[in-house]
């Protein structure tokens, strides 16, 4: 059966030490979550895919951009603007649309993307709130009993497991 | 190394404080300000029942106040998210009490700034005929026109400016989630979006932020570039000008900074933060202010001395009314406003104090707001057809929607400071880890 343990620390350092210990032991990466009231830049997780923030924000715009470009270009030719011999289709001031609108794409897919990768959205659960108070929690998913114990051995000293 | 950093449980309860308790210091603001809001709502209120004519616009100045307006707070909007975005991606440490209080400024400033068209329509309820979409009457915008730029260019900016401001907020509610009960406790489970602090999440918050100040600097550089083109695009005397974007994005960042600065003070008094925004904060954006004031005065100089040297009759004329006549007291209050006092005040370390800075600030913010009524005021009331010359006067409904502005922009701030930290509490706290990180000759370097 299935279960979680967390563990709290006063410091990061003492919790990445024992990330590492349970890494050593064969813990799976994926069973292993740390969770501080800050980021904690000297953890470097195993097998943590790259995030793909960066693309999306590029494919956003590039949306944006196209719908902008539809947006001018064709609504302009249907309703047969008077424009004193000028062209119809103005590249220099729908240019500035279609920044806008790549602009919007691209920060809109940001959030869409981060919201998905953070993984946010979700029902609150394997958490404890007194990493508010400064402290570190670690959680680690326990696929059988086996696993319970070795966990719980490595989260020493024995009062830190709850 | 560094070990005086004050715990997490002193840093929550202190920037939690103005959400948890409200002083009477912020039931004052919140009174004067809503009564400013009120007393606007009965301008505009009297304003739809009576027509626009109730404004003291009349042939050729069909642009005034509301304009000025509009033009001031979109300027003010760029206290935020530029700013934050700029310090963001240049790594500067001393940025991480002052964003939260730019951002905000940001989204607020824009609302009011995009509300002001619609106030100018004169039938607001019509407002949304400007938005492309399918409607029987055939009606469709033209996108070569400036005015709908401005909507493009705004309507992006805000929502924009409202991620931005919430990206970095979302661990922040989860705090508030975590200390609060009731609705309050619901309200913010459902903001924080089940954000568990895990360092997964914190990465993509990162990368996701910095991803966001990237693209939001061009947009905010672009936002105002357009609201100068609203001008630059018409052949008017002293508005046809290609150094008007630039002109405009350098007084939007000047006035921008000097709203933020007050803010600052207000809020380092009003909720006992001086441990948090220190006069090194002052000091910094006090810099920035200087430069700006530099740059502004360079700018406006440029401006007015090709037009002089130019003597094209028609901008002459203009000039003139700017520098000897019927404006030129606004002229030189402005001159004294923007920077024959703020530059001075603000090049001593000595004089570059809370104080100091606060001073140079409000000048600013009243300099740059007569900067706008100069610009587009003179140039309308004295067209080419010197027949046709006039004048301005405004009435009350103008001055009461203009001082009902101020008010629910204030009343608005004071409403985020009691449901939102206004100092980002995690990126303090990651701030003094940094620091704490920092080997002490460096972190001297780097305070120096």
């Amino acid at each position: 059966m299935e279960e979680k343990i967390i563990a709290i620390f006063d410091t990061a350092d003492e919790a990445i030490a024992v990330v590492r210990r349970l890494r050593r032991e064969g813990v799976a990466e994926n069973a292993i979550t740390l969770m501080s009231s800050e980021p904690i830049h000297d953890y470097e997780s195993g097998d943590e895919r790259p995030s793909r923030i960066g693309g999306f924000a590029i494919a956003g715009g590039i949306a944006g951009a196209a719908a902008a470009i539809a947006l001018t270009v064709l609504a302009s030719k249907q309703m047969n603007l008077v424009t004193g011999g000028m062209p119809v289709v103005a590249p220099w001031p729908f240019g500035i649309i279609v920044f806008e609108m790549a602009a919007l794409g691209s920060i809109l897919s940001t959030l869409g993307r981060m919201i998905y990768e953070a993984r946010l959205g979700r029902r609150l659960s394997d958490y404890d709130e007194i990493i508010f108070d400064g402290r570190v929690a670690l959680s680690v998913q326990c696929a059988d009993e086996e696993s319970r114990r070795v966990v719980k051995r490595l989260l020493s000293p024995p009062d830190q497991a709850k | 190394m560094m070990t005086d950093r004050p715990t997490d449980i002193k840093i929550n309860a202190d920037l939690l404080r103005p959400v948890m308790k409200s002083g009477a210091a912020w039931y004052a603001t919140v009174i004067v300000s809503g009564a400013l809001l009120l007393a606007g709502v009965f301008a505009f209120s009297y304003q739809v029942r009576h027509g626009i004519g109730v404004w003291g616009l009349n042939r050729p100045v069909m642009w005034a106040f509301d304009i000025t307006n509009f033009v001031f707070w979109i300027g003010i909007s760029h206290a935020g998210t530029l700013i934050s975005a700029i310090l963001r991606v240049t790594g500067a440490e001393w940025r991480r009490p002052v964003t939260r209080c730019a951002e905000a400024i940001t989204v607020f400033a824009l609302m009011i700034g995009a509300l002001i068209p619609i106030i100018h329509i004169g039938r607001p309820w019509l407002f949304y005929w400007i938005a492309p979409y399918p409607n029987e009457r055939g009606l469709w915008p033209n996108f070569r026109s400036p005015l709908v730029w401005d909507f493009f260019a705004i309507t992006t900016y805000l929502l924009s400016s409202i991620i931005y401001l919430y990206l970095p907020l979302i661990p922040d509610l989860a705090l508030l989630r975590d200390k609060s009960q009731g609705l309050r406790k619901k309200v913010y489970s459902l903001l924080s979006l089940g954000w568990r602090g895990a360092q997964l999440q914190w990465r993509r918050l990162e990368r996701a932020v910095q991803v966001m100040a990237i693209i939001i600097i061009p947009v905010a550089v672009s936002v105002h570039t357009i609201v100068s083109w609203d001008f630059a695009m018409a052949i008017q005397p002293m508005w046809h000008s290609t150094m008007f974007g630039p002109y405009f994005v350098a007084g939007a960042i000047f006035s921008g900074i000097a709203a933020l600065i007050i803010a600052m003070a207000v809020i380092r008094r009003v909720f006992r933060l001086e441990d948090y925004l220190r006069p090194v904060h002052f000091n910094n954006l006090g810099l920035l202010l200087l430069v700006m004031s530099l740059i502004w005065f360079y700018f406006t100089f440029a401006e007015h001395l090709t037009v002089w040297y130019g003597n094209e009759p028609a901008e002459k004329m203009v000039f003139q009314s700017k520098i000897s006549g019927d404006y030129a007291p606004l002229f030189w209050t402005m001159i004294v406003c923007c920077f024959l006092i703020p530059a001075p005040l603000l090049a001593f370390k000595r004089t570059r104090s809370v104080k100091g800075t606060m001073t140079a600030s409000a000048m600013v913010i009243v300099g740059m707001w007569i900067e706008r009524f100069l610009i587009i005021v003179p140039t309308l009331a004295q067209p080419r057809m010197t027949f046709n010359w006039s004048s301005y006067r405004p009435t009350w409904v103008e001055i009461t929607l203009t001082l009902g502005m101020i008010g629910y922009f204030v009343f608005l701030y004071a409403i985020f400071t009691k449901l939102f930290p206004i100092i980002a509490v995690w990126e303090y706290k990651e701030g003094l880890a940094h620091r704490d990180a920092k080997p002490a000759d460096e972190l001297a370097v780097a305070e120096n």
